[in-house]
Parts: structure tokens; C-alpha cells; sequence
């Protein structure tokens, strides 16, 4: 009896070991955002201090609304300020002008070319 | 003479207009780290900015340590937490000059220039001096791409003993950069 209560023991730790091991990605998808707003306050508040909202804003997933500026396969950019990755951007039905929010992960502030940038994008509405 | 100033002047900024940069917002940059025969310590970063001045051969990269993806979630969480900190140091820059660059050299076929700069991750600064890039140019896209070693040591990145038998000290960096004309 005892045999099988170690053995069952074990083998519930190496379940859980594994799963610890190989735990899943973060689900940017099926977050609740931390924070919404508009990608022009979203901006402002980088040219006011860009590293402490750095810091407010790192690793959180947020919603961020704003006009389309620039549309490439992968990536948009919103108001000419907030860039957004997404995996895929094909068959979305979206163009250059449109009104959208999304939501993503916010990876930094690019200060080589004034922007913000988000990561695992994707659209909620237009 | 006053029109002379204007002149002066107006041929002053159509030479700063000229300058003529290339850049990208979607660079790749990458590192691995695995030992043979354990489970591969390999990450890349798909959002990079880059630019280069095609006048001078300048160029610059910003790589937002956040954006490095691992196939592992575990491994992402521990290179953030404990070996790149990237709540402290969220990023990680280049910058540097290419010798001998030249604009209307650049063909659609690899053509090897050596590249002298600084990087700077996890708050130290290390020099690189020639390493090995490959150019090309198709239409209005300049590709650069290459890789080079580092050490983890440069940037005081302390790998624990008891994972030093899986984690490699000497880091291979791979880039790849698709450079658009602005």
C-alpha cells in the first residue's frame, strides 16, 4: 500500500514539475487591459517623462485606440506614435485613416524614432 | 548681400534634407546560447528599430529587451527577471559606423563591409571593433545582416552555477535588418 501512495506522490510532483517547466505564454489575447486610452494621451505622456512611463506602462497589456497613419503586413501605426505588432495583419479589412482599437503588450518607448511600441497585438474593433 | 545669406541658407537645408536615411521598425535581432544536447536557449526580437545615415555609413539600433521571444515561457520569464533585468534595463542599443560605405555600391547580391560601434545592454557598454556585416539592396530595401559572438561577462551577466552546464558563456548574435528609404 505504501508503494503506490509514494509512487502516486511522485508522480503528481513530476505533473506539477512539468507543468512548471512547460508553462504556457502569457494570453495577451485574454488579458483584461490594465489601462485604456487614446494612443495621443498614451504619447503625451512619454514627451512629459519618457522614463517613468517606461516603467507605468512595461509589460502591461493595454487598449489603445487611435487613427491607422501606416500599414504594413505584421504592423500598424497609430496617429504616427504608437506602433503595434500583431502576428498577422492579412485579411483584416482594415486601411491607412480608419478609426481602430487594439490591444497589445507594451514593450518600450523607441526614442530613436519617437514612438511606442507594443508587441502580440490584436484588434478589437473599427 | 543679404540675399547671399539666403541663399547660404537655403542651400544649407536642402543639404540636410538630402541626407538620406534608410530604416526599419521591424528589424530582427537574436541570441542564442544552448549547449549541445539540452534544451536550446534561443530567442529572438522582431521589433527592432534601425537606421542607417547613407551618406556616412552611420547607423544606429534600438532593441527593446521586452520584445526577445522564447519558444519557452519559463526561460522568457527567467532571462527577463534574472539575466537581463529588462524592468531595469528595458533596452539595448548599437550604434556604430560600416567602412567604406558606399550607397551606389550596394547590388542584390551579398557584398561583406566591416562594422566598428558600441553596444550597450544590462547597463554596460562593450566596444566591437570590424565585425563582419553583409549588404545588399533590392529596389528601395537595403538588407543587412550578420552575427557575431559576445560573452555574457561583457555585460556583467552572471549565469548561476547550477545551470552553467546548459547555458552557453559565449552568446551568438544574429541580426537582419530590411532597411527602407524614408
Amino acid at each position: 500500500m505504501r508503494k503506490y501512495i509514494i509512487l502516486i506522490v511522485l508522480l503528481i510532483l513530476a505533473i506539477i514539475g512539468y507543468n512548471y517547466i512547460y508553462q504556457e505564454h502569457r494570453n495577451i489575447e485574454a488579458e483584461p487591459p490594465e489601462f485604456t486610452l487614446s494612443s495621443e494621451s498614451l504619447f503625451n505622456q512619454f514627451v512629459e517623462n519618457a522614463s517613468d512611463s517606461e516603467k507605468k506602462y512595461l509589460n502591461k497589456t493595454i487598449e489603445v485606440s487611435g487613427v491607422i497613419t501606416e500599414l504594413d503586413k505584421s504592423n500598424l501605426v497609430l496617429n504616427e506614435k504608437v506602433f503595434c505588432q500583431f502576428q498577422n495583419l492579412n485579411n483584416k479589412n482594415i486601411s491607412k485613416s480608419i478609426t481602430i482599437k487594439i490591444k497589445g503588450r507594451f514593450i518600450g518607448y523607441d526614442e530613436l524614432l519617437e514612438e511606442v511600441k507594443l508587441d502580440q497585438c490584436v484588434i478589437l474593433n473599427h | 548681400m543679404k540675399h547671399l545669406i539666403y541663399i547660404a541658407f537655403l542651400f544649407l537645408s536642402v543639404n540636410i534634407f538630402s541626407q538620406s536615411k534608410y530604416l526599419t521598425k521591424t528589424g530582427t535581432v537574436g541570441f542564442e546560447a544552448s549547449v549541445p544536447s539540452f534544451e536550446e536557449v534561443k530567442a529572438s526580437n522582431n521589433s527592432v528599430t534601425a537606421i542607417i545615415n547613407t551618406d556616412n555609413g552611420e547607423f544606429a539600433a534600438l532593441v527593446l529587451v521586452k520584445g526577445f521571444r522564447f519558444k519557452n515561457a519559463l526561460m522568457e520569464e527567467h532571462f527577463n527577471e534574472n539575466y537581463a533585468e529588462s524592468d531595469t534595463y528595458p533596452k539595448a542599443a548599437f550604434k556604430g559606423k560600416i567602412e567604406d560605405f558606399q550607397l551606389a555600391s550596394l547590388s542584390n547580391t551579398n557584398m561583406s563591409f566591416k562594422i566598428s560601434g558600441e553596444l550597450s545592454f544590462h547597463g554596460k557598454t562593450k566596444q566591437f571593433h570590424n565585425l563582419d556585416v553583409e549588404i545588399s539592396k533590392e529596389n528601395d530595401v537595403i538588407n543587412l545582416m550578420g552575427s557575431f559572438k559576445t560573452l555574457a561577462s561583457y555585460f556583467d551577466i552572471k549565469i548561476p552555477k547550477i545551470v552553467k552546464n546548459k547555458i552557453a558563456e559565449d552568446i551568438q548574435v544574429f541580426y537582419d535588418f530590411k532597411l527602407k528609404k524614408k
